[in-house]
């Protein structure tokens, strides 16, 4: 097909409305006799509950209804985990606390009342006799002894678990120098722009419940509630609105949701929660959470032997859907885009009194590439060799794709060479180097950091994936020739709704604005997975894709059969189907400037033939009317996206401040439906890096209390943090499918870290550091500069 | 949290530790105390109203007094729980006199947890200093009060009004040192 929309920088369609404000998020959609709810949330990292006092709660003006965890143990099922791991302990969470609180912020008590001041007032009247309890707080010090969180358990390890392949011992034997650190993986807040909330309706007369909910994944969240609230899956309808951004803090089944719609069928109305900004970075999943171990091998030529991460993973006190999960994604991404014979991941999942942790954009995977990044630089410090040298050294080449690595995986297609050398070229990095030392000659301090990061996407094949790892899509086109796509897909800022009609328009020859996307409402939309782990173009994309060439191949045989011909002498252009014979006529006719054949009997136009698959009189005896193609896309393997990122920065002597100064960055997505939407991923992915680097913290005291509680002291990067980004790409097709795509949802925080912490400690090597970890602050920074440990 | 500090006091060390120790001149000396009772030798069940910023609540829970020599030292141990949090905590304070002036530290280390931790940590320092110096110009202004006359007042200008006089008087004093010397 002609290609006038795949490719092309078509704007999103969902931004007229978008910033208009004439969108609707959970928030914006109001029905009538809606009751609002509220928390109170355990203010102890840990203790006991011994009572619950809401006598005066209950009697405070507007409240209709207070619940405690009592009111709804047995009524509502706990919080879901969907990983499956050997010997994973699961605690029983329950959607409001008993008798035992286990982090700062867990909700204990809703109150229910007609508006949402009066129940938040309410909140205030009830009283909890609390006793607290010692709580464990740092994860190394959890997985030790310390206080234990889960009596039952006898200690805080969730898990154990040893991946990789090759003889690691071997390994690090045979290498001329073994390189060790610490690395630490500080917890972060994914901070969606809009806050997580929900919208819950029940008809008693219909016995239906409709939650509306900012999430990413409206089916599995209907499968999830129905078991948790006891409701008939096809009587329980999940409508996900507009979403303000979720970064995986949305790829969840959370307490709040199922606790709304259980309240909303005990008291027959609309009941309404929307989680305000502290209860978000108290209550909502954070991200990372990991101290790892890194030992690396290597030759003195730079060649590495093996790579050993012995890392402990802070769950928090108990699983989200994914939460032991994600240290399993941090091990299958180890060997970075290098070659490297033996690669040993020892995982310890640790219970700690604090918020659980899950997916944050990237999901184990920037942990992964940070850690042999900085591995790579570190070789390169210790053998005194350009950081560049020792990743061309051990890079795999292009002819060796499908590569396969030693955690398993076979990575689909690459050429990390073409990207390096690409961004070397943007960056000028010899003559870079050249005015480094000048600069260091003048007292200036600048740093340079390279990261060539390779991340998975497309999760994934359902083998791999702990839910199903397709996607759906359904395409039909209406009576009226107007097109309508339905996606299992869950975009939340994505702007799929332009990507997959960019697709249709173009496979179908249609307009597309004559294309509808639809999302989000499992009443409507087949059943699907939802949008995470950067799946949705590559997985749901080709969905969408298998589904329109189902109904052109439909669309053919009914025009064959209006035509008088056979569909082998059918061909279709442009959205219309001729004739063999006629097409040639008629491109001679175009070619000669003549008008395009009009509906003569040779040709007929798409929308020619939806009609008549409506109407029926025409078409093949003992076809089924209508035209619509549902696809549910398997995919064989996951994708292997990779780039280059190169950072340079200037740190200020006086401050210790972190300025950059140059950022650059080629990435390689495969085929590309529509680069400005890749530049968005890849921009809102390097500024979430820039937070991760020098900025963002959840930070906890030694009691669990959290100290980073608002957007005062949580501090996200503004646009004034940003440096101008220089940005390229490269084009390596995924052969896993049809169109060729990657996946770049989460490329920037896994590729952009490296290269700033890089920049920064190759800026401070003439003071002797090799390594910092992150948050690095400016205070860090002086100290270091100064001599002031 | 570690909260330390030092007020100077114009008045004997006796009659600041007399102040210092007597719950019905604590209870008024104390910004935002509601409530005082003993409930037992050197305890006291106490109301608090406080906060840090938009973050206020009443406060409810127990002082206790430990150590006590007077006029030189106690220690004060305190736990208190309300809607914005809660905090414990404990701490020493040190009586000494020099030329007629009162001079108190104060050294203590405070948890705090709930809201308020996660919302005012950055501002909490500052609030309890604010605090401090509330309540020590009351407690010197409790102090210059003789036993007949009527106890002082303690609003809000009021003891900002004391606290200012001292710090003039302070500056006075520092600046008449130096043209002697």
């Amino acid at each position: 097909m002609a290609n006038k929309y795949v490719g092309q920088r078509v704007k999103r369609t969902e931004d007229p409305r978008l910033i208009q404000g004439l969108g609707h998020y959970v928030d914006d959609i109001k029905l009538p006799d809606t009751l609002y709810v509220a928390f109170l949330r355990s203010m102890y990292a840990h203790a006991r509950i011994n009572s619950i006092d809401t006598s005066q709660a209950a009697k405070s003006p507007g409240v209709v209804a207070v619940y405690t965890g009592k009111d709804v143990a047995d009524k509502v099922g706990p919080v879901p985990c969907a990983a499956a791991l050997p010997g994973l302990k699961v605690p029983d969470y329950r959607v409001l606390a008993t008798d035992h609180a286990v982090f700062v912020g867990q909700p204990i008590a809703a109150v229910v009342a007609t508006d949402r001041y009066a129940a938040r007032d309410a909140v205030d009247l009830i009283t909890v006799d609390y006793e607290e309890l010692p709580a464990v707080v740092d994860v190394e010090e959890a997985a030790k002894g310390g206080p234990v969180i889960y009596e039952e358990y006898g200690d805080n390890i969730a898990y154990k678990l040893t991946s990789g392949e090759g003889d690691i011992d071997a390994a690090l034997a045979s290498a001329d120098h073994i390189i060790k650190q610490r690395i630490m993986h500080s917890r972060l807040a994914p901070i969606a722009m809009e806050p997580r909330g929900v919208l819950a309706r029940y008809f008693p007369g219909e016995q239906e419940l409709t939650v509306w909910s900012s999430t990413q994944i409206p089916h599995l969240l209907r499968t999830q509630l129905a078991i948790m609230i006891g409701i008939p899956e096809n009587k329980l309808r999940v409508i996900t609105p507009e979403v303000g951004g979720g970064f995986g803090s949305k790829l969840n089944v959370y307490a709040e949701e199922a606790l709304l719609g259980w309240i909303s069928m005990q008291l027959s109305k609309p009941v309404k929660w929307i989680e305000t900004r502290r209860e978000n970075i108290l209550a909502t999943i954070h991200g990372r959470g990991q101290v790892g171990y890194v030992e690396i091998g290597c030759k003195i030529d730079g060649t590495i032997t093996g790579f050993r991460y012995n890392v402990f993973a802070d769950m928090g006190a108990y699983h989200q859907l994914l939460t032991p999960a994600i240290p399993t994604l941090t091990g299958l991404m180890l060997s970075g885009s290098y070659r490297i014979p033996a690669i040993q991941m020892n995982v310890t999942g640790v219970f700690t009194n604090k918020m659980a942790t899950d997916a944050y954009r990237g999901a184990g995977r920037p942990e992964a590439t940070y850690v042999i990044e900085r591995a790579v630089d570190l070789i390169a410090a210790e053998l005194g060799l350009d950081p560049v040298e020792v990743r061309r050294k051990n890079f795999p080449a292009p002819d060796e794709f499908p590569f396969k690595t030693a955690t398993g995986l076979f990575y689909d297609s690459g050429n990390y060479e073409g990207a390096l050398s690409k961004a070397l070229e943007m960056a000028d990095y010899s003559k870079l180097r050249e005015d480094q030392k000048k600069a260091r000659d003048e007292g200036k301090i600048i740093g340079i950091g390279v990261s060539t990061y390779v991340e998975i996407c497309a999760i994934g094949p359902s083998q791999a994936t702990p839910a199903g790892g397709w996607e759906s899509a359904t395409v039909r086109i209406e009576p009226t020739g107007k097109v309508t796509v339905l996606t299992g897909a869950s975009p939340h800022g994505q702007g799929q709704e332009t990507s997959f009609a960019q697709i249709v328009a173009d496979e179908l020859g249609v307009d597309l604005n004559d294309i509808a996307v639809i999302h989000g409402d499992t009443s409507i939309v087949q059943y699907g997975i939802g949008t995470f782990g950067s799946r949705a173009t590559a997985i749901g994309g080709t969905a969408v894709f298998m589904a329109v060439e189902k109904l052109k191949e439909k669309a053919k045989q009914i025009a064959a059969h209006m035509l008088a011909t056979v569909p082998e002498s059918v061909v279709f252009n442009e959205g219309r189907f001729s004739k063999e014979a006629a097409a040639a006529a008629a491109a001679e006719e175009t070619s000669t400037g003549g008008a395009p054949a009009a509906s003569d009997g040779k040709s007929l136009t798409i929308q020619e033939i939806a009609l008549a698959a409506h109407l029926a009189r025409q078409i093949p005896p003992g076809m089924e009317p209508g035209l619509s193609a549902t696809h549910f896309f398997e995919p064989s393997n996951f994708t292997f996206p990779f780039g280059t990122h190169i950072a340079v920065v200037e740190i200020d002597r006086e401050t210790g401040d972190v300025k950059f100064l140059r950022y650059i960055a080629v990435d390689d997505c495969g085929k590309v439906i529509n680069p400005m939407l890749v530049e968005g991923q890849i921009h809102g992915g390097i500024v979430q890096s820039i937070g991760q680097a020098l900025y963002e913290e959840v930070v906890h005291d030694e009691q669990g209390q959290v100290l980073t509680g608002t957007l005062m002291d949580y501090a996200v990067p503004k646009a004034a943090h940003c440096p101008r980004f220089e940005l390229e790409r490269t084009e390596t097709p995924s052969p896993v499918n049809p169109l060729g795509v990657k996946g770049v949802g989460e490329a920037g925080t896994i590729g952009a870290t490296p290269a700033i912490v890089g920049a920064i400690v190759d800026a401070l090597s003439p003071f002797g550091v090799r390594h910092l970890d992150m948050p690095i602050r400016p205070e860090a920074v002086w100290r270091i500069i100064n001599q002031q440990p | 949290m570690k909260i330390e500090g030092t007020h100077e006091l114009r008045a004997s060390r006796e009659r600041v530790y007399q102040a210092l120790i007597d719950p019905e001149v604590l209870k008024r000396a104390i910004p935002g105390c509601e409530r005082l009772e003993k409930t037992d030798e050197d305890t006291y069940s106490a109301t608090l109203k406080a906060g840090v910023g938009s973050i206020k609540g009443i406060f409810t829970g127990n002082v206790r007094l430990e150590d006590m020599r007077p006029p030189s030292h106690y220690r004060l141990v305190i736990e208190a729980r309300g809607q914005p949090g809660f905090l414990k905590g404990e701490g020493d304070l040190d009586l000494e006199e020099r030329d007629g002036i009162t001079v108190v530290s104060y050294s203590g280390d405070v948890k705090i947890g709930g809201t308020i931790a996660g919302v005012g940590q950055r501002m909490i320092q500052g609030s309890a200093k604010m605090m401090a110096s509330q309540f020590f110009t009351a407690i010197e202004a409790e102090a210059q009060t003789e036993a007949h006359e009527a106890p002082p007042k303690h609003g809000f200008f009021r003891t900002a009004l004391r606290w200012l006089s001292g710090r003039l008087r302070r500056l006075f004093r520092a600046r008449s040192q130096k043209t002697n010397s």
